[in-house]
């Protein structure tokens, strides 16, 4: 297999492709430790050793910029927004019938959706600064820590902070784009699969450090039994079979072959879990802006808040965590995958499932199979998400404990994913690729 | 044996489209936690189809995932180190401490 890795390497074509997605990388890491123009680095630095060890909510979403988050870089958004916008308006279909018309429409409609999709990054990175920058000039983004993040807390400062932080959106979204299209897997996925991998060194340093060898190894073990059944469950799928009738076109016989309908157990992938836990940072994070600073007392909702839904171990987070995944598992299959649509296309070309009757027969069949089919992986999402909220009752580890939920999902998607289209590159050339 | 009759028939006579009515008062004529455990005998049905990956595959598969992780990490790892302290000597010298 390393053999393979080599000669993916010595492809001219696939070597152009892998280099320029490493040198998008690099640049995205750089972006991570630049500061944004009126931070304090000094400042910044000494604030993160004292609050190292908290278990807040930011720790999370700080996992996923790739610990950018935190250190008020020119990239500390990181990918969100552009994720955000783009399940956003996938969503959106589903309410705005405009959308759905456009996607429908082929190539130029999903222009356009890209071209709404780029704008409403823009917002949310605007949105998303401001909360930052107001976070981190109140000191709510570290609690605990005295030195000022912006010392110089003038207009004119925030306004360029502000500016800084959405450029940095905009120029990160352009990056996966350009991955995506040059480069080697989807930019967007390929992107947040680094900042994942650059939080894991730190996280196995702390767990070594703070629980010793043996936790350290019993941690690992559970994360390749981890990876091992995300995997079994990705490589899953009903297949449900299509016969392809025999028919004359011109002189010749054309089609009567015997494919199959792959529906994969877990269809959503892992965008479920990324946008129920980005709905359960909103009650928290509005919670945050209402806590008053001056010492006063916290008004009982807020108080509420702070005890049932910031805290990953709270049993009622958990709950919560858990339906909206159930939930959003459903909602995702049932826009990404059209039974009608499928039985509609089958149908044009002369294809049929053994035993059932073309049009609507068929698409009943697979609404029949796909309910049924989602709900075990719903299941299986919720409870893989749930793994580090355990582990941290358990192990009492960091919240972004490294090998569990939602980063071993991505880690396990991504991977197979980029290596899968490595794969493909290379049989084009020779006949055994990396998978074999 | 005899689930796997029920099953089956539902599938088809959900699938072969016969007159919605009749379904309709089926479904009615069950109760609620009939239909759930209906549903989900279906659904244990339909899970015993699913193609799961052969033992090599999955072994397979797990390797490459865990390598292309371990690549990845590497070079950011390194990519990070070069870089915070390329960071800390630029920015780190002369900061204010206190404002």
């Amino acid at each position: 297999m390393l053999s393979a890795f080599g000669r993916a390497f010595r492809t001219p074509d696939l070597r152009r492709k892998l280099l320029f997605t490493l040198g998008i990388v690099t640049i995205f890491r750089l972006g991570a430790f630049i500061p944004a123009p009126g931070v304090s680095y000094n400042n910044v630095q000494q604030c993160l050793q004292l609050t190292k060890n908290n278990t807040s909510l930011q720790q999370m979403v700080n996992m996923f910029s790739g610990g950018a988050l935190l250190q008020v870089s020119i990239f500390a958004l990181g990918i969100m927004p552009y994720i955000t916008a783009s399940i956003i308006v996938q969503l959106l279909r589903v309410v705005i019938p405009r959308f759905q018309e456009l996607y429908d429409e082929g190539a130029s409609g999903q222009t356009k959706l890209t071209q709404y999709t780029r704008y409403l990054t823009i917002a949310l990175g605007l949105l998303n600064a401001t909360t930052l920058v107001s976070l981190a000039r109140s000191g709510q983004l570290m609690q605990g820590c005295t030195v000022p993040l912006i010392p110089d807390s003038g207009i004119v400062t925030t306004i360029l902070l502000i500016i800084t932080l959405t450029a940095g959106t905009g120029l990160i979204m352009w990056m996966g784009e350009l991955v995506t299209e040059k480069g080697i897997g989807n930019g967007m996925s390929l992107l947040i699969f680094t900042s994942i991998a650059a939080g894991f060194v730190p996280a196995m340093n702390g767990i070594i450090g703070a629980k010793g060898w043996g936790t350290f190894l019993a941690v690992l073990a559970v994360g390749l039994v981890t990876v091992a059944l995300v995997v079994f469950v990705e490589q899953s799928q009903r297949r449900i079979p299509v016969q392809y009738a025999k028919r004359m076109v011109g002189r010749r016989t054309v089609g009567g072959t015997t494919t199959y309908i792959p529906i994969k157990v877990n269809m959503a992938g892992v965008i479920p879990v990324i946008f129920a836990s980005s709905i359960l940072y909103l009650p928290a994070l509005i919670a945050q802006f209402n806590t008053p600073t001056d010492g006063s007392n916290i008004p009982d909702w807020v108080a509420w808040v702070n005890n049932n839904l910031t805290r990953g171990d709270h049993p009622l987070y958990m709950a919560v965590y858990f339906l909206l995944i159930i939930f959003f598992t459903y909602f995702y299959v049932s826009i990404t995958f059209n039974p009608e649509e499928v039985s509609d296309n089958m149908k044009k070309y002369g294809g049929f499932i053994p035993g059932i009757r073309a049009g609507k027969p068929t698409a009943d069949y697979l609404q029949y199979v796909l309910s049924r089919i989602t709900l075990p992986g719903a299941l299986y999402l919720g409870i893989v998400a749930l793994i580090p909220l355990v582990a941290l009752v358990l192990v009492q580890a960091n919240q972004n404990f490294p090998f569990g939920g939602t980063s071993i999902l991505i880690m396990v998607g991504v991977g197979l994913e980029t290596v899968k289209q490595i794969d493909a590159q290379l049989q084009q050339r020779h006949y055994e690729g990396l998978l074999r | 044996m005899k689930s796997e009759v029920t099953v089956t028939e539902t599938a088809a006579s959900n699938a072969q489209g016969r007159p919605a009515k009749s379904s309709g008062k089926k479904n009615k004529k069950a109760g609620f936690f009939a239909r759930i455990a209906l549903f989900f005998r279906q659904m244990i049905g339909e899970l015993k189809k699913v193609v799961t990956p052969t033992r090599s595959e999955l072994i397979n598969y797990t390797i490459v995932v865990l390598v292309f992780v371990a690549i990845v990490m590497l070079i950011v790892t390194l990519l990070d180190l070069l870089f915070g302290v390329g960071v800390g000597w630029v920015f780190g010298g002369s900061g204010p401490k206190e404002s």
